[in-house]
């Protein structure tokens, strides 16, 4: 057993006490930690794991909180709250009510885990339905705290529906953070979710976060997932989602925080014509590691899935962008596309993007473009022939290039808010004001 | 205005000139044509004129105003008052035209010591062109040419020309995939710009855009450097004979080759007799 999985162990032994039965059974906790255990974590030398830097895991202590401590945070602490939208604030993995304003609506029922006794999945794989690599979700299971579980009835009508927050405030030797969230779309209802995770303080934090998602017939889910922890966090994700019958997920998913942030995302398209787009946004300095391993499996025939990637790495940092795509044998009429793109912005910078195909039988449309490089030659020339100096083109090419993607945000405020916080991650916010 | 002497340019690492000794002078308030068949060095000349990189200079000179044009950086030389149209405008998805019309507006008066435009003045200025051009007002929040027609691409060049302005302008094939209510458009639009403070070099292949913005001068460039010049009559006599008779006349033994330069720069250059 290596050090970080006796350590888990150990850590999971001294917190079983303490972790609520209510948002999983202490028996579902310790099939989760088996299973973690029979697998093992991932290690470097594995291909979907080599550019994350998972080393500093040997100094985390991964039991969360017995209980809340010191800190006080105040709303102001928080992004500004969306429009509209029901917030649910979770600090270090755990509900806090005082940073929460819930909306009431018919048919939308949002609960934090600990307050509800329905019965709820477990995300890590434990269900027949779902598969990937859902190891870090494992460690979710054996830790979970407390969660957002969403439940939105058939027919229910709610685009601008939930924000989650997420707030890390703990040192990774201290705690760790484990957010969650499992969402249960009902056919034909339409639902618009924001995820943010952002930090308080300048510790280095440990994250985890686990979601579930499952779109019934017909619905249409719109996800937005803004992760922006602190400079010094590690942030692992695992996101599961199954899509029925004509079911729609749009997944918007935009890093810009954290010293190493790997999200492993797994889509099933198991109902016939189901629609998944995923637009991805990165953009890593200094030494942050972005890594994304995206796996869109179309199980079904007449499935549709798109995957745009922009990616910006400056800096010593590196970006990663990983998207698999495999269509199985009864999958006939699959289309699919992938656009993704890497743009360096320093000598030292690494941009890594990687589309995958694995196709099991004809009659499909697959399309994969991938390009990594620099600036665009004759778009810089262009622009400084009209007078505009060196830097402004280049700051201005560099944010074209990420808007390509970002202008697909439908939440005006909320896009607002990244443009801001992506001038802010180039370093040129006051420069590209005049575009915001 | 413009003075190019003995300019030799190669494209990267290749040791064959693309300009092969090219002499033009291009004097304040005239409009010149050049002409030429594919793959003469015209478009080379535009590019060189503008600093795009890839090419290299090695002879020659060229001043503007006299003041030396091939030190300089590219917005630097838009800063003296240059302006090339693009022959294939570039299209840049996510920055918009209102954006960069202004963005290059600043940059000049910053350059001259003036404040940034006044928000209101600008539009009013970009609107007046706008109808000028008979380009839809939409156009300004799209995408930098996104999506443009090839007709649409050009009238959009020539926009950004009447905005900034500039004391020469170098319109690069600009009539190219023009139809013929476009030609004339944009044919409008060079022609409100003529003044006798400023000079346009037209590069094309074919004399119908100088049916309509009648040149002082025109010349032949073949293999990279200026065959003949004359008065707009010239356009018409190429129209009708085709450029055959100039590349033979440029033919010269290469015995002869120095001399031949030596007198083609006293009578090729496009000095106003």
């Amino acid at each position: 057993m290596s050090t970080v999985s006796s350590r888990i162990a150990d850590d999971f032994a001294a917190a079983e006490q303490y972790l609520p039965a209510s948002v999983l059974s202490t028996e579902r906790r310790r099939s989760a930690l088996q299973a973690l255990q029979a697998q093992g974590l991932p290690t470097s030398r594995e291909e979907n794991w080599k550019y994350v830097n998972l080393r500093p895991l040997e100094k985390v202590r991964f039991a969360p909180l017995a209980a809340r401590t010191g800190k006080a945070i105040t709303v102001a602490d928080l992004p500004p709250q969306l429009l509209g939208y029901a917030r649910y604030t979770f600090v270090d993995g755990v509900f806090a009510p005082e940073l929460s304003s819930a909306v009431d609506r018919p048919g939308v029922l949002i609960e934090p885990m600990r307050r509800t006794s329905q019965p709820r999945p477990a995300v890590g794989g434990l269900e027949a339905r779902q598969s990937g690599d859902l190891r870090f979700a494992l460690l979710n299971d054996a830790f979970a705290t407390d969660g957002a579980s969403i439940r939105i009835a058939a027919e229910i009508d709610c685009p601008a529906c939930v924000e989650l927050v997420f707030v890390a405030a703990t040192d990774s030797r201290e705690a760790a953070s484990y957010p969650r969230v499992d969402l249960a779309v009902a056919s034909g209802a339409r639902v618009g979710l924001i995820e943010r995770h952002v930090s308080i303080g300048n510790d280095a934090n440990f994250v985890n976060c686990a979601v579930s998602i499952s779109a019934a017939r017909a619905s249409f889910v719109q996800h937005y997932r803004i992760q922006q922890t602190g400079a010094r966090a590690q942030w692992y994700d695992t996101l599961s989602a199954d899509l029925a019958e004509s079911a729609r997920y749009q997944l918007f998913s935009v890093h810009l925080g954290a010293l190493t942030a790997r999200s492993t995302v797994n889509i099933q398209l198991n109902g016939e014509r189901a629609e998944v787009d995923l637009y991805a946004v990165s953009v890593g300095d200094a030494r942050q590691v972005h890594d994304t391993y995206a796996r869109i499996e179309h199980i079904a025939p007449r499935t549709r899935t798109s995957q745009s990637f922009r990616g910006i790495s400056s800096g010593r940092a590196r970006v990663a962008f990983n998207g698999k795509v495999t269509v199985s044998a009864g999958a006939y009429g699959t289309d699919s596309r992938q656009s993704l793109r890497g743009l360096l912005a320093g000598t030292e910078a690494e941009i890594d993007v990687r589309p995958q195909l694995e196709i099991y039988t004809d009659d499909v449309r697959c399309s994969h473009g991938a390009t990594a490089g620099k600036l665009d030659d004759d778009m810089l020339f262009y622009l400084l022939s009209r007078g505009l100096e060196r830097e402004t083109a280049q700051r201005l090419l560099k944010w074209a290039f990420l808007e390509d993607v970002v202008a697909k945000i439908e939440v005006p405020e909320l896009r607002r808010q990244i443009e801001q916080s992506l001038a802010g991650q180039l370093k040129e916010a006051a420069a590209l004001q005049e575009l915001l | 205005m413009l003075k190019i002497e003995n300019l030799q340019v190669a494209v990267g690492d290749n040791d064959n000139e693309v300009l092969n000794g090219l002499d033009l002078e291009v004097p304040t308030g005239e409009v010149h044509a050049i002409m030429g068949p594919n793959g003469s060095g015209k478009s080379t000349l535009a590019h060189v004129l503008a600093g795009r990189p890839g090419y290299r200079i090695c002879a020659g000179s060229v001043t503007l105003d006299g003041r030396d044009l091939l030190s300089l950086e590219p917005e630097e030389r838009a800063h003296e008052g240059l302006f090339l149209g693009f022959q294939y405008p570039v299209e840049i998805p996510g920055v918009n035209n209102v954006y960069l019309l202004k963005a290059a507006l600043n940059a000049q008066r910053k350059h001259k010591g003036l404040p940034e435009v006044d928000a209101f003045e600008f539009l009013t200025l970009v609107r007046e062109k706008l109808q000028l051009m008979r380009i839809d007002e939409s156009f300004l929040s799209r995408g930098v040419n996104e999506g443009f027609s090839g007709g649409e691409k050009k009238r959009n060049e020539i926009l950004q020309m009447l905005v900034l302005e500039p004391r020469l302008a170098i319109l690069d094939e600009t009539d190219s995939g023009l139809d013929i209510d476009a030609l004339k458009v944009v044919a409008g639009g060079i022609n409100t710009l003529r003044s006798p403070e400023r000079s346009i070099v037209l590069v094309t292949h074919y004399q119908r855009l100088l049916e309509h913005v009648v040149p002082d001068r025109v010349h032949v460039l073949v293999r990279g450097r200026i065959a003949k010049s004359g008065d707009r009559t010239l356009a018409l006599e190429l129209e009708r004979r085709g450029y055959d008779w100039v590349t033979e006349e440029a033919a010269v033994p290469p015995a002869a080759a120095g001399a031949a330069r030596a007198k083609g720069s006293s009578s090729g250059t496009g000095r106003a007799v």
